[in-house]
């Protein structure tokens, strides 16, 4: 902070008047811009454009193809910037890799193709990001091997990587099945993609309604719709919170991983496929 | 060392030493405290201190750190993973991930823990720390076939290295979603993929896409498949395979071969043309796989140039190599002459130098330029050159080795000790007929030796081979340790002339400084006579002064005056 100093004695008084008069001033800028801070309100979401919120731009793609009594399902992540041809070439890869008859072929490149273009059709649009902490679910089986966890997610953080939490997950947790990790990647980054589909609807819907000047009752609305949790910040993380969770909770939100015997797994199976006849 | 303490104590150092836990922190991590947040913190985690968002707040920070931190100590021996703390704290698990990892890399967890492969401690799964997985069947995307692999080796199909420029920077560069079984399959067999025949000499490939390709009669018949024209398509010669059809190798082709290699050695044309019914690689790569087959490489790479040690070494070889090919008439002959020597050993070493000395004599005089194929003679010459304790002593090592090994030649030799001590009458009689004998063409005389042999020479031909490699390989140490004499005279008469020029070097040194020294006196005596004339000049002017009888004031002035105008 610099203050003009008059070299004259006499003005001394009247600047210490005037610097404690600025000093006093900035403090209270800068509590005014923490309380902005502090709650997400509508207007501080700058609209951003639709895309993954983790560090690389993947999309979950998940594959439930069903031909002449054989079934082919799989889930992995794929990358919408490379170029189209190469989805053929991947599923004929696939089927030659697995054996599969060829008419999976044609059915395989066109699921990729059209949850790639619904992915496509997102990406103009913008999409609110504000401060949004959502919980993530995990329950999902994959071989042998039964995941239900449930945790935190920060939608802001465009740093966030689901592999590398899939890793670190499957470290700690000693998970000796390779396909496990990428399971879990492709779960968290489904939710998260819906979550984003979400809030492009409610960006879609702020526009509309401001077109429409139905007033600001709108908001909160489509706000408390679309942020899940995200009011809940201040419950977590205001000042009487403790950013440590209550031991009761802690079950909660502990991982669970489950080793299966054939013949649970078969009798999951069979369950699921009477959900998904019924359904 | 920090100490951690309990929270309610107000005095920092408590009296009681028993409750002071003392957790080890690496010292670059020494700026921790609990009190407060250290800069490293702000600027790592910068996240929680710029103020933009409730959830990241330095009381939160705060918090997670001190959470985990605690954490960890509630057990300071076992690893801390982060899953164990992930469920306690309420957060981005991004975010709390980046903290732990923060203080993973510190040190101010899991600091002194094994690391690795630390099996989940998480108490919600598996039973024990050991989980034990039981796989039945192969595990999925892993292809079971029900024939193992052929002796075909695993290539990378000739089509992946032979792209085009790109590859030429990395080696192979396989393009984007390649599958393990192009890079791990066999090699294809190249079928056509318009006619369905297989491509057998040569095949058309379709630049566009590597895997399509036609056979040389549907290129020239013009049936290329739809959309592709005459210039897509880049002709490409079957590679043969890395093994052979024939890959036997009968013994009249290793005959000609070794022949062929002996005669011609760097012309490997040639001795494929000899040998006709191998291919150039395989002649090479057959006699790679002979033993002592890159002993005949080295040999004939230094045939021309060495002195005739090596070239007696060689030919020792050779005459090795020709006795593997050749009858067994041959090596019952080396039998022999192993015997003697085995007998010659036996009888004691003052007896051997005088038994082994005539015979040599004998056999160095009676043919010095014939190097036949007997592997004895062979030996004989060396030993003349070396101490033949030495050959002896090797020889019979040798021998020994392999009879340890078998009985069978042991005996074989043994035998052939009896038998050559009973014509023991007549063992200038033998050594005649092997100096004699020298090749396949010389039988009668061998004939007539053999056939009073013992009819226990039937021992198998890879004993003998041994036997005689035993004895070649000896030859071979016995030569070697005569280099190495030599080398270790030469390394001695090296060092001494160091050791000489270094003494030179002094003498000269301390010789120039011996003159320095002189000059310095010199200088010094002619300083000295300078100063004395300086002062006499001196006494002589102040003399003078005084005569003069000049006030005692200006004295200085005038003195200096005068000196100046006097010097």
């Amino acid at each position: 902070m610099f203050v003009k100093c008059n070299p004259k004695p006499r003005r001394k008084i009247q600047i210490q008047r005037i610097r404690r008069l600025n000093w006093s001033r900035r403090k209270s800028a800068i509590w005014k811009t923490m309380k902005n801070l502090s709650v997400p309100s509508a207007s501080s979401r700058n609209p951003v454009k639709f895309r993954i919120p983790t560090a690389e731009n993947l999309v979950p793609i998940r594959l439930d193809i069903e031909i002449d009594g054989q079934r082919f399902r799989d889930a992995f992540t794929w990358n919408p910037s490379d170029p189209d041809s190469e989805v053929v070439v991947f599923a004929k890869r696939t089927v030659k890799d697995l054996k599969l008859p060829p008419a999976f072929v044609t059915q395989i490149a066109q699921s990729i193709q059209s949850q790639l273009t619904e992915f496509r059709s997102f990406e103009g649009q913008d999409m609110t990001t504000g401060e949004k902490i959502v919980p993530i679910k995990l329950d999902l089986r994959v071989n042998h091997t039964l995941i239900k966890d449930q945790f935190l997610w920060d939608l802001n953080n465009f740093e966030s990587d689901p592999e590398e939490f899939a890793r670190t997950f499957c470290k700690d947790l000693g998970v000796d099945d390779p396909e496990v990790g990428p399971a879990v990647a492709v779960a968290i980054r489904e939710q998260l993609y819906e979550i984003a589909m979400q809030s492009v609807a409610s960006a879609k819907e702020t526009r509309i309604n401001k077109k429409g000047r139905r007033g600001a009752e709108h908001f909160p609305a489509s706000a408390s719709k679309v942020g899940g949790s995200a009011l809940d910040l201040m419950k977590l993380f205001g000042n009487r919170a403790s950013a440590i969770r209550k031991r009761r909770e802690w079950d909660v939100y502990e991982p669970i991983v489950d080793l299966l015997s054939n013949e649970e797994v078969d009798a999951l199976e069979a369950r699921e496929e009477q959900r998904n006849a019924r359904a | 060392m920090e100490n951690s303490q309990d929270p309610g104590l107000k005095h920092p150092l408590p009296a009681d030493e028993s409750r002071l836990d003392l957790y080890t922190v690496p010292a670059r991590s020494s700026w921790f405290s609990w009190g407060d947040i250290h800069e490293i913190e702000k600027f790592h985690l910068r996240e929680f201190f710029d103020g933009s968002s409730i959830t990241r707040t330095p009381k939160i920070y705060k918090e997670y750190r001190d959470f985990i931190i605690s954490k960890f100590r509630e057990d300071p021996s076992r690893r801390l993973t982060f899953s164990e703390v992930r469920k306690s704290l309420v957060g981005d698990v991004t975010l709390l991930h980046k903290v732990f990892a923060f203080l993973d890399s510190r040190g101010l967890i899991n600091f002194g823990t094994p690391r690795g492969e630390g099996d989940g401690a998480d108490q919600g799964s598996s039973q024990g720390r050991w989980k034990v997985t039981v796989e039945e069947g192969a595990p999925v995307g892993v292809r079971v076939v029900a024939v193992p692999n052929s002796l075909k080796p695993v290539t990378i199909p000739p089509g992946w290295c032979n792209g085009g420029g790109e590859v030429a920077e990395n080696g192979v560069r396989l393009p984007p979603l390649a599958s393990c079984r192009d890079v791990y399959s066999e090699q294809k067999r190249m079928v056509c993929r318009n006619c369905k025949d297989s491509c057998e000499s040569g095949r058309y490939e379709y630049t566009k896409d590597r895997s399509f390709i036609i056979c040389l009669k549907c290129y020239k018949d013009g049936n290329y498949g739809e959309n592709k024209s005459t210039d897509d398509f880049k002709f490409l010669e079957r590679i043969p395979d890395g093994e052979n059809h024939e890959s036997s190798w009968t013994e009249a082709e290793t005959l000609l071969l070794l022949e062929s290699v002996l005669r011609h050695g760097d012309n490997w044309d040639l001795v494929a043309e000899i040998v006709k019914t191998k291919s150039k690689a395989d002649c090479i790569s057959k006699l790679i796989q002979l033993p002592f087959g890159e002993l005949m490489f080295g040999s004939t790479h230094r045939r021309g140039r060495l002195n005739e040690n090596d070239g007696n070494m060689s030919s020792a070889e050779q005459g090795q190599l020709a006795s593997v090919s050749q009858s067994q008439e041959n090596i019952k002959m080396q039998d022999q002459g192993d015997g003697d020597k085995n007998e010659n050993k036996e009888n004691g070493d003052s007896e051997n130098q005088s038994q082994e000395v005539p015979p040599l004599k004998r056999k160095h005089s009676t043919s010095p330029p014939d190097m036949g194929n007997s592997l004895m003679k062979k030996v004989a010459v060396i030993t003349s050159m070396v101490d033949p304790h030495i050959t002896a002593s090797a020889a019979e090592a040798a021998v020994m080795a392999l009879c340890e090994e078998y009985q069978c030649p042991r005996e074989m030799f043994d035998g052939d000790d009896d038998e050559d001590k009973e014509l023991g009458s007549s063992p200038q009689n033998n050594l005649a007929l092997q100096t004699e004998g020298s090749g396949i063409e010389e039988r009668p005389n061998e004939l007539e030796s053999q056939e009073t042999s013992s009819p226990k020479n039937t021992m198998p031909l890879t004993f003998r081979v041994r036997a005689a490699a035993a004895t070649a390989f000896g030859a071979a140490a016995a030569h070697a340790k005569l280099l190495a004499d030599q080398e270790e005279r030469e390394i001695e008469y090296l060092v001494a002339t160091i050791v000489e020029t270094q003494l030179k070097k002094l003498q000269r040194k301390v010789k120039h400084f011996d003159d320095l020294e002189l000059i310095m006196k010199n200088e010094y005596t002619q300083l000295k006579d300078l100063k004395e004339s300086i002062v006499s000049e001196r006494m002589n002017a102040l003399r003078k002064v005084f005569d003069a009888g000049i006030s005692r004031r200006r004295d200085d002035a005038i003195v200096k005056s005068q000196m100046d105008g006097g010097l």
